[in-house]
């Protein structure tokens, strides 16, 4: 018989979604932040001059706050320019509350579209954190993530056009990590081939970040060639030193988990062959 | 859709919890497919999850192996004497007399409840099958060659010897390689030909070969570990999905029309040809 159709985690939480879920849409709800008075005084001239500075290392309390500037300015240039989606996926990508997390990078779409209407289109920057945002908003709804993965591809691609070397590689690594887990072909866009091929592309021109390690060793796993396996785990292996002596800022935590995520697949594949498709889902 | 309407079987075992809870797991078998592991068990596992849910039975209570792989689906098959296997039309065959299995329910896609394979080269590169005779053939389907001998070809040529095998998991991996002239052959499955005109491939590519059909294949039994009852019970909460309101949901998302009991009898002729084959 053949297998073709997609089993990806996609395609089967397809039926999980459906069931548990109903028919989601994404929340672009704002979440409220708290001690907002203790925030530092911004002004739209401070903000744009510092944007570059608030990252992975800022504070969260610091990032709630220029979240919640922008959230109140009708400054053209910011509303423009990707610095809200981008507060908006780094809150997000730190919250471990998953209505928080969602509601924050749904906002952080909601925030890209806004610069993309507003004169944004070619800044591949909004285009990229539009794309991270939704994929962060919508992984754990399958449903919704097959609603959006055309539009995902498409951003992605723009950002890769625009700014490929954007986040060390972030535009190559998010896509090449849709291709990797999207239904394939007949079925959808997914394709196993070009995830690896870009994911090597951005471990290539970007070999110290963590991440391009990791979605690495998992596309590798995902294709499962021969000697995949092998291949993935020193994938992993680099990934995981570089996260250990990196500093990562208030990314590590997340990253940590994404890591520990793989860590038991790789650990359950024999060196010497190729990855066992044999999965109990026993609780 | 095959793929995932055999999941969307494994995701409806609720009725059988009641009485099977503490029975072997449900094999899942894919031959074949392009499946991370990690992500089959888990959804595989949250699938369950949602089922037990829905169904009011305890959480935990249902219980089942993944595979994409026919040597693993055997062993599995092997150790944990299941009672109800989800699985290819090749895995039924070969293990059917050893595991006393029994179709119960069989999938309806697109008004068909068949599918025919096709050997796809490019276009006007080889007339007919015999011409590829030492040539080399890709694609995800022959991860079981002995179906692809007996069922597919009929009898008429043995895969292993007749080409030279190079089985994928990927399909489109398969056709960008006969696009580039480094494959001669490429098998593929209905929803695979069909979907062709969606590749651009640079080189046009024509069927050399069409199966008869063959018939889907859904889930089946082991006729002397379940009962008449537990197979009434789960074949017609099946038969009746389509039709739930939540269930059509799941059909329509998997793009089947509806599952239906099957009479054993409907895959008499695809028996038949395997013993043949022998």
């Amino acid at each position: 018989m053949s297998n073709q159709h997609l089993l990806t985690i996609l395609a089967l939480s397809l039926v999980t979604s459906t069931f548990l879920n109903g028919c989601a849409t994404l929340n672009k709800d704002h979440v409220q932040f708290s001690q907002l008075s203790d925030c530092p005084k911004f002004t739209v001239e401070k903000l744009t001059a510092e944007q570059a500075k608030l990252g992975p290392m800022t504070d969260t309390h610091t990032l709630a706050c220029a979240l919640d500037f922008l959230r109140n300015s009708k400054d053209p240039t910011l509303k423009r320019s990707a610095l809200g989606s981008r507060l908006a996926l780094n809150l997000a990508e730190r919250e471990t509350d998953q209505d928080s997390r969602e509601k924050l990078a749904g906002e952080g779409v909601g925030l890209a579209e806004a610069a993309l209407a507003a004169g944004g289109e070619g800044d591949g920057a909004v285009h990229y954190f539009l794309a991270a945002n939704l994929g962060l908003a919508v992984r754990d709804h399958p449903t919704l993530a097959l609603d959006n993965l055309k539009r995902l591809e498409q951003e992605m691609k723009k950002a890769m056009e625009l700014t490929p070397d954007l986040d060390s590689g972030g535009p190559s690594r998010l896509l090449g990590t849709l291709y990797s887990k999207a239904p394939a072909w007949p079925d959808g866009i997914g394709d196993r081939d070009k995830g690896v091929e870009l994911l090597a592309q951005a471990v290539n021109k970007f070999p110290n970040h963590p991440l391009n390690h990791l979605f690495y060793a998992e596309a590798l796993l995902a294709a499962d060639d021969n000697g995949a396996a092998e291949k993935a785990k020193a994938q992993f292996s680099i990934g995981e030193k570089l996260l250990a002596q990196g500093n990562w800022g208030y990314s590590k935590p997340s990253w940590e988990k994404e890591f520990a995520d793989l860590r038991d697949e790789i650990g359950d594949i024999p060196s010497n062959t190729s990855q066992s498709a044999v999965a109990n889902n026993k609780k | 859709m095959k793929k995932f309407y055999l999941f969307l079987l494994a995701s409806l075992l609720n009725p059988l919890s009641a009485f099977a809870a503490a029975d072997a797991p449900i094999i899942v078998c894919y031959p074949g497919g392009p499946v991370n592991a990690k992500d089959a068990n888990a959804a595989m596992g949250s699938m369950l999850r949602v089922v037990e849910r829905v169904g009011q039975w305890p959480a935990g209570s249902l219980n089942s192996i993944f595979t994409a792989k026919a040597d693993e689906c055997r062993t599995l098959m092997d150790d944990n004497n299941p009672k109800f296997v989800i699985t290819s039309l090749g895995i039924f065959l070969e293990q059917r007399d050893k595991h006393h299995l029994v179709p119960l329910v069989q999938p309806t896609i697109k008004g068909r409840t068949s599918e025919q394979y096709r050997v796809v080269t490019q276009q006007g590169k080889y007339g007919s099958i015999t011409d590829l005779k030492g040539k080399t053939l890709g694609g995800t389907v022959l991860d079981e060659p002995d179906f692809i001998g007996k069922i597919v070809f009929a009898g008429k040529y043995k895969p292993d010897t007749y080409f030279q095998l190079q089985p994928t998991n990927q399909a489109i991996r398969a056709l960008r390689s006969l696009d580039k002239g480094e494959l001669d052959a490429v098998m593929l499955n209905e929803q695979q030909y069909n979907g062709l005109a969606s590749l651009n491939l640079k080189a046009p590519v024509e069927a050399v070969f069409t199966s008869e059909e063959i018939p889907l294949m859904g889930m089946v039994a082991d006729s002397k570990l379940s009962t008449t009852e537990e197979r009434t019970r789960l074949g017609n909460a099946l038969a009746g999905m389509c039709a739930d309101a939540e269930g059509k949901k799941l059909c329509e998302l998997f793009g089947v029309d509806t599952f239906a009991v099957v009479e054993p009898s409907q895959y008499d002729a695809m028996v038949k040809l395997w013993k043949k084959g022998k």
